[in-house]
């Protein structure tokens, strides 16, 4: 078993390309993703007619963090001013009867006008004013630090699922599984070296990312990191398993490629990125089957809750009992090659 | 070791590819498993070292019943791919295989050494061997086979794409294994290689036409070339053996 271990890490360690894959292309994408739902501190630009507006709104509205445009084409027809005038977000206006707000499009933009012209109405009328808050995590957070937990999950758990899924059918086609399989070594040592070699890769991975985002990337941690590198090293094991289950319907490389589709993106989807209790049909107990989802909660109540051990064993079990059945089927599956 | 196979049948998809097929091969003797391409003789070897179940009919290693698994200890087997990892350096997939075979480190070193030094590959066994070319790989591969010192050795088309000098090499390490008792099965196409065994298989069409020592097999024929006796077996048709 062991040996085989060493024999994967040889490998890829040999392959120079695999090895700057598994460590640096997940930093390169936590990055990019780190950009993309970061504070932009974007300065949203509203329009307004000045003439038509109390001037005490006018002042409250101009001291928001926004850019005011004063421009009376805009109150008049607001969906053909912002067709015009692609920069302006929103067009505020008001009326006897009710205040108006149209904007381009639903976006993040608009979002952030809506923010601006609500702070010029409550410190208008204090009493409108509403102070939220939340039991975890603040309202200035970025997207990125209240959804980024999900992404170190999702992406530990892709390419090593990729690698080892794409490694055991190269060995099925080169002949190489048949000729080792021809050597009185036991299934179970088959599965259990592959599972360990590319367990070291992942420990290897899943401390590089899970530093790299505290770190570099500034995602703050309200539990101990040890059980999120724990839970991730579990989560990338289970993906090791899975490749290792795919590599049995796939006959060559390109089709564990066409697997990615149907393994990788609905358990995306089921990680925690939308509210599984809202899907319809009672969708969201599908989330029981992926492992993601397993993992993604449990580094959720750790980063986010600040839970310990007591809050995830229950996570812990299910990824454990998930590699233990995908294991066990493997090693059975080893039979079709070899009967002993 | 002895082997003998009795009745062997094999389909795949319903298309029988061995039919019925008996073979009795003694220990130290050195067979040759003849036959045109796609005659079945990668399947029979693969039936024979246990890769593949037999549909019907068993095969014996002594008393031994195959599949195996300490048998497989006393086999060696180079399939006809090379199956060596690319990643791997010549010395890399050997100290892989050795380990597989249960053997220290102290022990297959000076192994490697000598297996390398046969197939004549010291110089390059450093070099990861997706750099070595066509011929070498087979060698690595065959290293890999003679590696743990086996009783038997099933070879698939071992010296196809090595050139002259160094298939003769090859075939005298072969008949030197012999000399040592070793029981080693053979496949070709080449059908001059034929006069390097003891004894000859003839396989054509999934069925074992010929199997004799290899001058009874060419006082068979007029023009002493083996080639005769697989023409004989094309214009006799029909009389397929039945499963």
């Amino acid at each position: 078993m062991l040996s085989l271990a060493k024999r994967v890490i040889h490998q890829i360690l040999g392959d120079k390309r695999t090895l700057a894959l598994m460590v640096f292309a997940p930093l390169l994408i936590l990055s990019l993703i780190y950009l993309l739902l970061g504070d932009s501190g974007y300065k949203p630009s509203i329009a307004i007619d000045e003439s038509k507006l109390p001037e005490a709104l006018v002042t409250a509205l101009k001291e928001q963090e926004a850019d005011i445009i004063n421009a009376a084409a805009a109150a008049s027809d607001p969906d053909k001013y912002l067709k015009n005038n692609k920069q302006v977000d929103a067009v505020f206006s008001m009326s006897q009867s009710a205040s108006s707000i149209t904007m381009y499009e639903s976006s993040s933009k608009s979002g952030e006008a809506m923010k601006a012209i609500r702070g010029a109405l409550e410190a208008l009328n204090p009493a409108m004013k509403m102070d939220t808050r939340y039991v975890y995590g603040g309202e200035d957070d970025s997207t990125f630090q209240t959804m980024g937990y999900i992404f170190l999950g999702v992406i530990a758990f892709f390419f090593i699922f990729i690698i080892s899924g794409m490694a055991l059918v190269r060995e099925r086609n080169s002949g190489t599984l048949e000729r080792m399989l021809m050597t009185p070594i036991k299934r179970r040592s088959i599965i259990g070296g592959y599972t360990i070699g590319y367990g070291i890769f992942a420990i290897i991975q899943t401390i590089i990312l899970v530093l790299f985002n505290i770190y570099v990337l500034g995602l703050s941690s309200k539990g101990n990191v040890l059980w999120v590198i724990l839970i991730m090293l579990l989560l990338a094991i289970t993906a090791v398993a899975l490749g290792e289950f795919i590599s049995i319907f796939a006959n060559s490389e390109f089709q564990v490629v066409q697997f990615i589709p149907l393994i990788i993106i609905p358990q995306i989807f089921f990680s925690g990125l939308i509210p599984l209790d809202t899907l319809p049909y009672h969708l969201g107990v599908l989330s029981y089957v992926m492992p993601i989802y397993y993992g993604c909660t449990a580094i959720k109540k750790i980063m986010v809750y600040g839970y310990g051990f007591g809050g995830i064993w229950f996570f812990l079990l299910a990824l454990t009992v998930y590699i233990a059945l995908l294991s066990t089927f493997n090693t059975l599956v080893l039979k079709k090659y070899r009967k002993l | 070791m002895d082997i003998t196979g009795r009745n062997i049948c094999k389909s795949f998809h319903h298309k029988p590819v061995i039919k019925n097929v008996s073979i009795s091969i003694p220990s130290g003797e050195i067979i040759c498993l003849l036959g045109p391409s796609g005659a079945g003789k990668t399947t029979l070897i693969r039936l024979l070292i246990g890769a593949i179940p037999t549909d019907e009919g068993e095969i014996r290693y002594g008393q031994t019943l195959i599949p195996n698994l300490a048998l497989l200890k006393k086999i060696g087997f180079m399939p006809q791919n090379d199956a060596i990892y690319e990643d791997l350096s010549g010395t890399g997939n050997l100290s892989f295989f050795a380990e597989l075979y249960g053997m220290r480190k102290k022990d297959y070193m000076g192994r490697i050494d000598e297996v390398l030094r046969l197939v004549d590959l010291k110089e390059d066994s450093g070099k990861p061997v997706r750099e070595y070319s066509g011929g070498m790989k087979k060698r690595l591969s065959l290293a890999a086979a003679l590696l743990h010192e086996p009783e038997v050795l099933l070879l698939d088309e071992p010296t196809v794409g090595i050139d002259p000098v160094l298939r003769k090499a090859i075939w005298v390490q072969l008949k030197k294994l012999k000399e040592q008792g070793k029981t080693i099965i053979v496949s070709t196409h080449v059908m001059d290689e034929v006069t390097e065994c003891d004894k000859a298989a003839l396989i054509y069409q999934g069925q074992l036409i010929q199997y004799d020592t290899v001058s009874n097999l060419l006082s068979l024929t007029k023009s002493n070339k083996i080639e005769e006796l697989f023409f004989l077996a094309a214009d006799k048709k029909g009389g397929d053996a039945a499963c």
